[in-house]
């Protein structure tokens, strides 16, 4: 069935899909900021629609913050938002290593003290975090201690990542016992200023090769994040609606979760790439067509303000 | 439908096979690590085997993807563990290959942002290609703003135990200019340490920097085809005369298959009889190359085949 995609949302359109939704899940980089720096209209556009009476929460696959961290950064930028609404990865693979995976035991974490504090929240300890340089020779690496409480390798973003701590993953990983997660599989973390770094998936990828398998990923388009959100305040995917500003993780999390999707450009993917994925008639790319795109979410103000 | 049209290769050959077949051999080429020795100690028979071969006129040539030493360190590694007569002209390692590559292949001008370590530095120090060296207890600048050298017009990856994220993102920074470069020594993913233990290998690092960019690397090493090229233009080596000598499906085998050459599995490393059937019997086109025509349980079966009449 040839369902419209890519429209542009204006006039009319967007009273309409606004009225049609509970809900809307907003992605945070590229979405709402870019860095420490609001998307001019930005904290304008969330607490209109508070105001009323949609539901809203914010679904990054950024995990270098807790809840409470991701809270303080909104309100500082003005955002009428509180700790319960965020759904970053270090929350959600907590979530998931304890409601999924049912974890008993620790975890060899790579990944931000953020990952460290919302593993706690859970009850999950950790070893791992913090700088590992290099030291003694190649046969001490493969004879690192290994904690025999660490059931899972778990890989977020961090900053100190090094080759020590992708040996003692790997050394972990030698059972296959042990879990393998990852947040999420962006290739780059965005900065401010148009800048970025390389993301958590080159972290992960470099895991995954050295041991040969596979990991878990939590972070979007998986359907975990929008199941966090959806079994905690019970959303209806129809009535729900996804604003991201990338086809591959947003667009997608939409589209596998039933959700309406709505592209914004003011982040990674053009509309020139989601045509691309429009005209390519492959089944794997049609979920990267999002439903509508606008140039910044500041087009829905008028439509809210009104 | 089971089995492929042709299931040959895999044949375990001991005495007079092996003496049939390397008397068609004028070339043997031999992986190092799990072929020829294992750590610092030889393979039993290993040393003789290559003054063996050298003794019936044959040209021997060393082809190893381990970019962590140079290869005058080779050679001293060579005699200290009994083998005589081996030349560093015989060596081919992935970090002088890389180096030759850069020089007479990209003809790179400019310097060379290398992650690696002194096996590298040392090779490109020899070729006289210029080249950034990371140091990795220099803070000036972080991952969110690090000074780069506006000479750099490539980026080379290979193993590196100092690997951290301000490399990672200074490679991506140079490698954001599609004229840029990108080349890795090798691609394998870990490496064997002694006692079945494994160390992630430069292939983990290529793969970060690969997603990082989301670029693909040059290749040097084994299976590339590059490392034969660098041995043919040197000597002049027939294929059809050629023997390849490994341990490694991956890497090895699959490289003599890219190469033309004949191909012979050693079990005294990584891949195992049993890995090299599975690849035998699958109906994958792409899979038959993982396959050795030839297996032996070590190279020192050689010697056997010399002593039977």
């Amino acid at each position: 069935m040839a369902v419209s995609k890519c429209n542009r949302l204006n006039g009319a359109l967007i009273k309409e899909l606004l009225d049609s939704v509970e809900s809307v899940l907003f992605d945070c980089d590229g979405v709402i900021w870019r860095g420490d720096q609001a998307i001019a209209g930005a904290p304008e556009v969330i607490n209109s629609l508070k105001k009323n009476g949609k539901r809203v929460f914010f679904v990054t696959n950024n995990s270098t913050k807790t809840r409470k961290m991701y809270a303080d950064k909104l309100a500082k930028m003005g955002f009428n938002a509180t700790e319960d609404e965020v759904f970053g990865t270090a929350y959600c693979s907590a979530m998931y290593l304890k409601s999924v995976s049912k974890l008993k035991g620790k975890v060899y974490l790579i990944g931000s003290n953020a990952m460290k504090e919302e593993l706690l929240n859970v009850g999950i300890e950790e070893v791992g975090t913090g700088p590992d340089p290099i030291t003694g020779v190649q046969i001490d690496w493969a004879n690192v201690p290994l904690d025999p409480e660490v059931k899972a390798v778990v890989v977020g973003f961090d900053e100190h990542f090094s080759y020590m701590k992708l040996n003692r993953a790997l050394q972990y990983l030698s059972n296959p016992e042990c879990l393998l997660i990852g947040t999420n599989t962006d290739t780059q973390l965005p900065l401010e200023g148009g800048k970025a770094v390389p993301g958590t998936g080159c972290l992960l990828k470099a895991v995954e090769t050295a041991a040969q398998r596979k990991a878990q990923v939590v972070g979007k388009p998986n359907h975990f994040m929008f199941d966090c959100v959806a079994n905690q305040y019970g959303l209806d995917p129809a009535e729900t609606l996804m604003v991201g500003d990338r086809l591959d993780t947003d667009i997608l999390l939409g589209s596998n979760c039933g959700l309406k999707t709505l592209l914004t450009l003011t982040g990674v993917s053009t509309l020139a790439d989601a045509k691309d994925h429009q005209l390519s008639g492959c089944p794997d790319r049609l979920g990267m067509v999002p439903d509508y795109f606008v140039e910044t979410i500041a087009e829905l103000l008028p439509a809210l303000q009104g | 439908m089971a089995g492929a049209v042709s299931s040959k290769g895999c044949q375990k050959i001991r005495g007079s096979q092996i003496r049939d077949l390397l008397d068609a051999k004028r070339y043997v080429l031999f992986d190092c690590d799990g072929v020829i020795w294992n750590g610092e100690t030889a393979v039993p028979g290993a040393p003789e085997v290559v003054s063996l071969l050298k003794q019936q006129g044959k040209l021997v040539f060393f082809v190893t993807n381990n970019c962590t030493r140079p290869r005058e360190n080779y050679v001293q590694k060579f005699s200290r563990l009994g083998f005589n007569d081996v030349a560093q002209e015989d060596i081919f390692s992935s970090a002088y290959c890389s180096a030759v590559y850069l020089r007479d292949v990209a003809k790179v001008q400019g310097k060379v942002f290398v992650i690696g370590g002194n096996g590298v530095f040392k090779e490109l120090r020899d070729a006289g290609v210029p080249f950034v060296e990371e140091e990795t207890d220099v803070s000036d600048g972080s991952i969110y703003d690090c000074p780069l050298d506006s000479e750099v017009s490539a980026v080379l990856v290979g193993y590196d135990e100092k690997f951290n994220f301000l490399k990672l993102a200074k490679a991506c920074c140079y490698l954001r200019n599609a004229e840029c470069l990108f080349l890795a020594t090798d691609p394998d993913p870990w490496h064997p340490l002694r006692g079945g233990r494994v160390t992630p290998g430069s292939g983990s690092l290529t793969a970060a920097l690969e997603t990082a960019t989301e670029r693909k690397a040059t290749v040097i090493g084994k299976p590339s085809r590059f490392m034969f090229e660098c041995i043919a233009s040197q000597f002049g080596v027939d294929p059809t005369q050629s023997l390849m000598v490994g341990d490694r499906l991956e890497t090895d085998i699959l490289f003599g298959a890219n190469c033309g050459l004949d191909t012979m599995l050693t079990l005294t490393g990584v891949s195992r009889m049993d890995e090299a059937e599975g690849y035998k019997d699958s109906d994958s086109p792409e899979k038959k190359k993982f396959v050795p025509d030839y297996v032996v349980d070590t190279i020192a079966d050689f010697l056997q085949a010399q002593e039977e009449d």
